[in-house]
């Protein structure tokens, strides 16, 4: 719902509550008044009755009128004044009566005047009609007036939200607003762009962090590397120790790529790349296949692969990454002699293999360093995390199914 | 040939000059970029192995400078960051190579042989040891001055053995020479295997001596007896 549309709808509904309760008490008010303005006339009516009894000692002639009904009916008592709105027989108008008795010439009666309240009514209405159209008035014009004026008013807050929206991290931007003239919205605007900048700040030293800690890692790692290189070339020193350093060295191969791996995870979840690449996935996948060949068939696998040309806006080096993480999967956890089914077909990549493993932990699977408890200690333990990172980021989904005892991966590009 | 190596770290840079030294290279070393610059303007070298973080500069800005005196050294970036725009910048500033730590001499000294076959003035495209020939340019092997076929991965894998002659080269730095490290199979080199065992039927085969031997179980050397 719309600021303006809420702040209407609690405006009109205010306004008409209070014009409502307003209508009535100004219904009743005036109505109160003109009855009693009535009532006086009645009560003069009934001093010159009285008037007239005391000066002449009998009642007084009664002259009917449109305005005003008067009648004595003869009563054994007197009583006092009585003041009501009666409907009169014979009439459809309601009347304001005033009933008294009073003796004249030793004779009791009752008197009584009636005067329409039909003019009152007449009165009473046209007030209203005029109340009602001004508040329709009143209510329409401010509705039009907070419309227009408030769309007016809120459009550099649009502006900013549309800068806001468009903005990239990733692309160092930077953010300028106009002046908008509104205390507000320059306020707004102000802490944004304070806000962008603090972030900028913060993801810059980020990024610095991450280069720095590839070369703190990296250099020790290549030194350890290249004297592994030198040693080895020593024939007493291989002959002896020829295990040792076998193991020292893929120690730190694995060591090495576990860091490569952080450092492109750190990265990836950073959102330093930017997707604006149009990669054909089709000559992507026909390549990383040649290029596994050499495992795939000293494991003996089988792999069927159907393919439709496909490209998306994507960055090369990332659906390299998808494509390497995902099939080497598919071999390093194949059984001897199994299969892997790959497709790329409307938009949807569907990698499945065989497995000597159980369906894995569909929710722990993408987590760092999960491995199932079966597996050796063999990969990063990073290679799904990195690809639902990549996919979280391009706002692509990634599925693990398990079906006909064959581990399926689907990545569904949007 | 004539080396530079800039590198900051002294231990890495004395394991690349023990290793390249051994393979008549002349090297010379340099940890500071004020040392490298002066080096750079003083003599003429066949590759320069350049790091990018210097502790008093940026390698990228000794290519520039290189690039401004219109000399013609063949350059290899060595670089801790894996980054893609360092790569892109650098290789755009004229470096010929760029190789991400950790890397193995090996692959070093194979980067470096291209280069300087490439940047030789003297056109030389042949690479020979004893009775194999290589035709680097046209990538023919010959035996006896008779051709023999290679797939690629033998071919690349001769090449590699013939640079890093007398070596003994693991099983890991093979498979990263032949793969690249996306090749993430941690330890089961059993496919190296088939491919080394080819290559040495096809040479046997053509009349070669027998120069690939294993090297207790880790990996391999390309040797004379």
């Amino acid at each position: 719902m719309k600021l303006y549309v809420k702040y209407n709808r609690v405006n009109i509904l205010a306004a008409v509550l209070i014009f409502i309760v307003g209508s009535c008490s100004f219904y009743f008010l005036l109505q109160y008044i003109l009855v009693h303005q009535l009532d006086d006339t009645l009560k003069t009516e009934e001093t010159e009755i009285k008037q007239y009894r005391n000066e002449h000692h009998a009642m007084p002639e009664i002259t009917p009128t449109r305005h005003q009904v008067t009648t004595f009916t003869p009563v054994t008592d007197s009583f006092p004044a009585i003041y009501r709105t009666v409907k009169l027989s014979g009439h459809n108008d309601m009347y304001r009566q005033v009933q008294f008795g009073m003796e004249a010439a030793g004779k009791y009666y009752l008197v009584t005047v009636s005067r329409p309240l039909e003019e009152t009514e007449d009165l009473l209405q046209v007030i209203i009609l005029l109340t009602i159209i001004m508040i329709a008035c009143i209510l329409l014009v401010g509705y039009i007036i907070n419309r227009v004026v408030l769309s007016g008013l809120w459009k550099p807050f649009y502006k900013t939200l549309d800068t806001l929206s468009t903005y990239e991290l990733s692309l160092q931007h930077v953010l300028n607003f106009t002046p908008t003239g509104i205390n507000e919205f320059d306020l707004l605007n102000e802490n944004v762009q304070r806000m962008t900048e603090r972030v900028q700040a913060d993801y810059q030293s980020l990024k610095e962090f991450t280069a720095h800690a590839a070369h703190e890692m990296q250099t020790p790692l290549a030194i350890m590397r290249s004297k592994l290189d030198v040693l080895m070339q020593q024939d007493a020193i291989l002959k002896h120790e020829g295990a040792s350093i076998s193991d020292l060295e893929s120690a730190i191969s694995r060591l090495s790529k576990l860091n490569q791996s952080l450092l492109l995870l750190t990265k990836v979840e950073n959102r330093q790349f930017v997707l604006n690449e149009q990669v054909d996935m089709e000559a992507l996948l026909k390549s990383k296949v040649s290029e596994l060949l050499d495992i795939i068939e000293a494991k003996h696998l089988s792999v069927n692969i159907v393919v439709e040309p496909m490209t998306i806006r994507f960055h090369r080096h990332l659906a390299d990454i998808i494509l390497n993480n995902l099939l080497s999967n598919a071999i390093r956890y194949n059984r001897e002699g199994g299969t892997i089914d790959i497709s790329m077909q409307n938009n949807a990549l569907i990698v499945s293999n065989t497995s000597s493993l159980p369906m894995l932990d569909r929710v722990r699977l993408f987590q760092k360093f999960y491995r199932h408890a079966d597996v050796s200690e063999d990969g990063s333990g990073l290679g799904l995390s990195i690809i639902r990172q990549i996919c979280d980021m391009a706002g692509y989904v990634i599925r693990y199914d398990f079906k006909d005892a064959r581990h399926i991966f689907t990545i569904l590009f949007k | 040939m004539k080396i530079l190596i800039v590198e900051e770290q002294p231990a890495l840079n004395r394991s690349m000059v023990d290793y390249l030294s051994s393979q008549q290279y002349v090297c010379e070393s340099v940890g500071t970029f004020r040392d490298a610059q002066e080096k750079i303007d003083l003599y003429q070298y066949d590759c320069i192995v350049l790091d990018i973080m210097l502790p008093d500069g940026n390698g990228l800005q000794l290519l520039q400078h290189l690039k401004q005196a219109n000399k013609l050294d063949g350059v290899i970036i060595i670089s801790a960051r894996d980054e893609l725009d360092d790569k892109i910048t650098g290789l755009k500033l004229g470096a010929d190579d760029y190789l991400t730590k950790p890397f193995h001499l090996s692959e070093l000294s194979v980067r470096i042989a291209a280069i300087i076959r490439r940047k030789s003035l003297q056109g030389s495209n042949l690479l020979h040891y004893n009775e194999i020939t290589i035709d680097i340019q046209a990538k023919t092997v010959t035996i006896k001055d008779k051709d023999i076929t290679l797939t690629r991965k033998e071919y690349d894998l001769l090449v590699y053995f013939i640079v890093n002659k007398n070596r003994v080269l693991s099983k890991n730095a093979i498979a990263e020479h032949l793969w690249g490290d996306a090749m993430d199979m941690a330890d089961n080199y059993d496919f190296i295997y088939a491919h080394i065992k080819n290559l040495r039927k096809k040479l046997l085969a053509a009349g070669s001596d027998d120069y690939l031997q294993s090297i207790y179980g880790m990996g391999y050397k390309f040797s004379t007896h």
